[in-house]
């Protein structure tokens, strides 16, 4: 009786599979778009299922995944983050349990694994790529002012003062349209104070903003509020990109996402150096946002889906998507070659040699909760005197969507 | 009241073609099958697309979800809520600003303008016509025009320093004091230009023998504008105050493209806010609610007038 049901459900899941996956795309920028294409082509080449590619535009596609995967015919695979935001899927029991795919990614770092498994144990994502935050500046910039990249925050504040004194806004940023940027100050911070896991707590609900060890974290960043540029608060991070080029700003704290925004000549110009070092018995944790695929539960042909994500997990599939895009990701596969670029290989060993590795804020919590932290950081960013005001408004409208 | 008309109007019909006394009694209760299709059918339509919608939002209002899972029954917890969350207030505040500012500069100035152009001069149709022109742009366009004149060195800060008034720069639309009126200003730019379409029109349908009389009375211009204008006009001001009032509430787009509500909640409308609940913060249930508070006032609004105008008229 009950194999009956089995094999009867077995063949109306044939007969519905048509041999055809459908692969729901965010990367909607002209290169990612085209890296996606020409990865797909190829896996269509392969003789598995033919797969389908539906770019979406991404700020319509965050807004519509939730209802993608509550659908009754929901598409099969999607680009999204590792993390918490992905557990917050398979909490719902949307996601489809790709653990078998996992059996053959040995080579993955513990860190990748931990972040695509759910918290009931299954493994729910497969991570494709990474990149890493640092502050960006002109090398040329840096040796007309006569600074050197500072190590810790004491330096960092120097060199501040430095660029400051021949008249340029030494750290860049850029609020209007793209208040998220802010976000990566209060990461940075909050690990480099508090420790990785802390912060992973606090954004996960089992912490307080309120915390005296979270007002830690603005008042080491009210030292350096004297040195952000005024005019960062009205243009978007992709303004404070071209400021940054153009020698307008001294440094800027961004992804490796920003290159998709500047001209290629003024790339060879750029370099980074670590967020500085502010306590050194902290373990040292850096940001490493990591992109890849989960699919639905309800996926017509769940064999040929994870057969697909089995062969995007490999250095092959990796490679092809990081040379025919901007080039600044990094596979996530360990034998996937990276671009071969001074900057992307020192971005490489810079995530490789930290002790702990963190996403981002809203990677870290949900897309939900990352408007709190827009509106409270650009509040304190306004009225750093009001700290105190700030964290308690924060903490209560971190308690309504935990609570949502 | 569209079937009563239908029916006096193919009542007459009949009365002229047939003339029956007897014939007239039996249309009145015979209604054609057409007249009903073209009531019901859209009703239909209506029902499904709006109606049912409308109190599915009515009834989310009540409930606790985040578009995953299924909505819990929360009864009026979410309006319990708003009374406690300082975001809705400014919100709500800053709906009444822009109501008052908005609404009524939009009036004053669209009457203004109609009141100057309203004569047949030369060239008197390039001024309306460009007058109504930022009507036709959509509000997201005008948006990005707009932010291009507040960016940092942008047009508005060389005008201001070009007279002298370097000091008064700021960052415009990130200056949370400034940012509600930097967005008001540019979709008065655009409502302006419709008010006084409106108004020219309620202006071509005076009798101009009124004016001639009251000129012929020794009115003043400034009595013939007072007392014979703007009573005149009393037909167009309910159409007026119903499209400002709908257009204030609705206003969305153009806050939206300029600062999402921004810096720190500081423009935020209720339309805004409520967008911003239901879709980046996926709480759909306090957002539906904010959305029956919206309807409410619109509702609340557009009623008072109209009952107070339904008794002037009796």
């Amino acid at each position: 009786m009950r194999n009956d049901r089995v094999e009867s459900g077995q063949r109306r899941r044939e007969q519905r599979a048509t041999g055809e996956l459908s692969l729901q795309s965010n990367l909607s920028a002209v290169q990612a778009k085209g890296a996606m294409e020409k990865l797909v082509a190829a896996y269509n080449k392969t003789g598995g299922a033919q797969v389908k590619l539906n770019t979406v535009a991404s700020e319509i596609y965050r807004t519509q995944l939730p209802t993608y995967l509550t659908s009754a015919n929901p598409p099969d695979v999607y680009t999204w983050y590792a993390g918490s935001v992905a557990d917050s899927y398979a909490k719902k029991g949307l996601l489809l349990d790709v653990s078998s795919v996992w059996e053959g990614l040995g080579n993955y770092p513990k860190a990748m694994q931990t972040l695509s498994t759910s918290s009931t144990g299954e493994k729910i994502f497969v991570p494709t790529s990474y990149y890493w935050w640092g502050m960006f500046y002109r090398k040329s910039n840096f040796a007309k002012w006569g600074v050197t990249p500072p190590k810790t925050w004491d330096e960092f504040l120097a060199v501040c003062k430095t660029i400051q004194s021949k008249g340029v806004p030494p750290i860049g940023i850029g609020l209007g349209d793209t208040p998220w940027v802010a976000s990566a100050w209060f990461d940075y911070l909050n690990i480099r104070i508090n420790g990785a896991p802390f912060h992973r707590d606090l954004l996960a609900g089992r912490g307080r903003f309120d915390d005296p060890k979270v007002k830690a974290v603005f008042t080491k960043w009210q030292e350096a509020l004297p040195y952000f540029d005024p005019k960062g608060k009205s243009f978007p991070f992709q303004e404070a990109t071209s400021a940054l080029l153009g020698g307008k700003t001294g440094m800027f704290l961004i992804g490796t996402f920003f290159a998709d925004s500047a001209p290629k000549d003024a790339l060879d110009d750029i370099d980074f150096f670590q967020f500085p070092i502010i306590d050194p018995a902290v373990p040292v944790a850096e940001e490493a946002p990591t992109d890849g695929y989960f699919a639905s539960k309800k996926a017509k042909d769940p064999e040929g889906v994870k057969k697909f994500m089995t062969w995007l997990a490999t250095a092959e599939a990796q490679e092809i998507y990081v040379q025919s895009s901007s080039g600044t990701a990094i596979p996530a596969n360990p034998d996937g070659k990276s671009a071969d670029t001074p900057l992307v290989q020192k971005g490489k060993a810079m995530i490789e040699s930290a002790a702990e590795l963190t996403q981002f804020f809203n990677r870290d919590s949900s897309d939900a909760l990352q408007p709190t932290a827009d509106a409270a950081l650009t509040k304190f960013l306004d009225k750093p005197d009001q700290i105190d005001k700030i964290l308690k408004d924060w903490q209560a409208a971190a308690e309504k969507v935990f609570n949502a | 009241m569209t079937v009563a008309e239908a029916v006096t109007t193919s009542d007459r019909a009949a009365h002229q073609a047939g003339g029956g006394g007897d014939r007239r009694t039996k249309r009145a209760w015979k209604v054609s099958p057409l007249i009903l299709a073209f009531v019901f059918v859209p009703f239909v339509v209506e029902a499904v697309w709006v109606f049912w919608p409308a109190m599915q939002g009515f009834w989310l209002a009540l409930t606790k979800w985040d578009g995953l899972s299924a909505p819990t029954f929360v009864g009026l917890g979410n309006f319990k809520d708003m009374v406690s969350d300082p975001i809705f207030k400014t919100a709500l505040k800053n709906t009444a600003i822009w109501l008052v500012l908005f609404g009524g500069l939009s009036v004053i100035g669209g009457f203004g303008m109609a009141l100057l152009l309203q004569r047949e001069r030369r060239g008197v149709g390039i001024y309306r016509a460009a007058l109504f022109t930022p009507v036709v742009f959509s509000l997201v366009v005008t948006a990005l025009i707009w932010r291009v004149f507040y960016q940092p060195d942008g047009l508005v800060d060389s005008v201001l320093r070009g007279v002298g008034l370097g000091d008064f720069i700021r960052p415009w639309l990130a200056d949370p004091d400034t940012a509600l009126y930097a967005v008001i200003l540019p979709a008065l730019w655009r409502q302006i230009g419709y008010v006084m379409v409106l108004y020219l029109a309620g202006l071509k349908a005076v009798d101009p023998a009124l004016y001639e009389a009251a000129k012929v009375d020794g009115a003043s211009a400034w009595q013939r504008t007072l007392y014979v204008t703007i009573p005149q006009l009393k037909g167009v001001n309910s159409v007026v105050l119903s499209v400002i009032v709908i257009d204030s509430l609705r206003s969305f787009d153009i806050v939206w493209s300029m600062t999402k509500g921004g810096p720190y909640h500081s423009s935020e409308l209720l339309s805004t806010y409520m967008y911003s609940t239901a879709f980046q913060s996926t709480q759909l249930g306090y957002a539906s609610a904010i959305a029956v508070v919206i309807f409410i006032l619109a509702l609340a609004v557009i009623l008072g007038y109209l009952i107070r105008a339904f008794k002037e008229e009796s």
